[in-house]
């Protein structure tokens, strides 16, 4: 009976490892984009990687070992405003306070693109987890990454996994144009 | 001790024998889902002898199964129906870690992992407009981690391009 628990909790786990819930008109989007990504790593992954990976510094080793998941999405696409801002707002609407609180939101006029971070309080001044979405004009991402984080180390993450690039500074998150 | 050893020997085989029977349960399920059959490919075998040479650094152990003629395949090209079919073979022990799909160059790609150790077994499923390519490598973390930095480019670092059947 307690193997049959503990089969269920290992099973279960990955699901609950994923802050962030894609509603089916979000999902639906991978239809129309031009290509979509998705990256899923739970914590083994994780951890291993940090254990052998030569190019980690020894910072982001200890960051990637103290992490529980990250998840992905990505949407590319061919013209412009092929998603709705209300696609967007379905996932923003998902972290709300007290649990998640907005360290960043930038809004855009030009092409930049729109960047909102939240960070969910893990207790005893630790993070359980940050949630990125990039919304640009051609391209919509959203980042989970559940477990023990700064956001400054966000920027460390940047570029992997196809984690966007940010440029986490006090007047908030910029993408980092990629080459 | 003596009674350990003999355990320890057989979940290593098990373990082995679990690698072997995802890529052929994947290639079986790809034949099945679209009633086609794999394009056999001659003189395989000799080309393993020769995969470490011929491979990027830190791949081993490489398996090939190419299918054709898939425009045909009722079903096929449907992005929804392959996710079914991925969700449904994820549920097996393999873990799916990058899915890629391009709508303008007509590619789905998969890329799934075993148990991650210093190596680890790579199952990469290209899914292209006519031809799909079933791939299981054993790979060093440096090569899994630049698979996941560009999965675009998985079916061109391996060289598992539908031409290799000409290559082999």
């Amino acid at each position: 009976m307690r193997i049959a628990i503990l089969v269920l909790a290992a099973g279960l786990a990955p699901l609950c490892a994923q802050e962030i819930k894609l509603p089916a008109n979000v999902e639906k989007l991978a239809e129309k984009a031009e290509e979509s990504v998705v990256v899923t790593l739970d914590s083994n992954m994780l951890r291993l990687f940090a254990k052998f990976d030569n190019n980690a510094d020894a910072a982001t080793k200890k960051m990637l070992a103290g992490l529980e998941s990250i998840y992905v999405r990505s949407f590319q696409f061919k013209f412009e405003d092929e998603y709705k801002p209300a696609d967007v707002e379905s996932v923003r609407s998902q972290f709300q306070a007290p649990a998640w609180s907005r360290i960043v939101g930038v809004r855009s006029k030009n092409s930049d693109g729109d960047v909102d971070v939240y960070l969910k309080d893990g207790g005893n001044g630790k993070l359980a987890g940050i949630v990125v979405i990039a919304a640009e004009r051609r391209e919509l991402t959203f980042v989970s990454i559940v477990g023990s984080i700064e956001p400054e180390q966000l920027a460390d993450l940047g570029g992997q996994f196809h984690i966007p690039s940010l440029e986490m500074g006090l007047g908030g998150a910029r993408r980092r144009e990629s080459k | 001790m003596m009674t350990r050893l003999p355990v320890v020997l057989l979940l290593a085989s098990c373990a082995l024998c679990a690698a072997d029977r995802e890529f052929e349960r994947i290639a079986r399920a790809v034949e099945s889902h679209y009633g086609v059959t794999r394009t056999h490919i001659p003189l395989m075998g000799v080309a393993n002898l020769f995969v470490k040479v011929a491979r990027p650094a830190g791949t081993s152990g490489f398996k090939l199964a190419l299918f054709e003629n898939l425009n045909a395949a009722r079903g096929y090209g449907d992005m929804s129906d392959l996710e079914q079919l991925f969700d449904e073979l994820s549920a097996g022990g393999l873990k799916p870690l990058v899915r890629v799909h391009s709508r303008h160059g007509g590619e789905s790609t998969y890329i799934c992992t075993g148990e991650v150790g210093k190596s680890t077994k790579m199952l990469i499923a290209t899914f292209e407009r006519n031809e799909a390519t079933v791939v299981e490598v054993q790979v060093n973390i440096d090569t899994l981690m630049s698979t996941l930095a560009a999965p675009e480019l998985a079916s061109k670092t391996f060289g598992i391009q539908h031409q290799d059947r000409d290559r082999w």
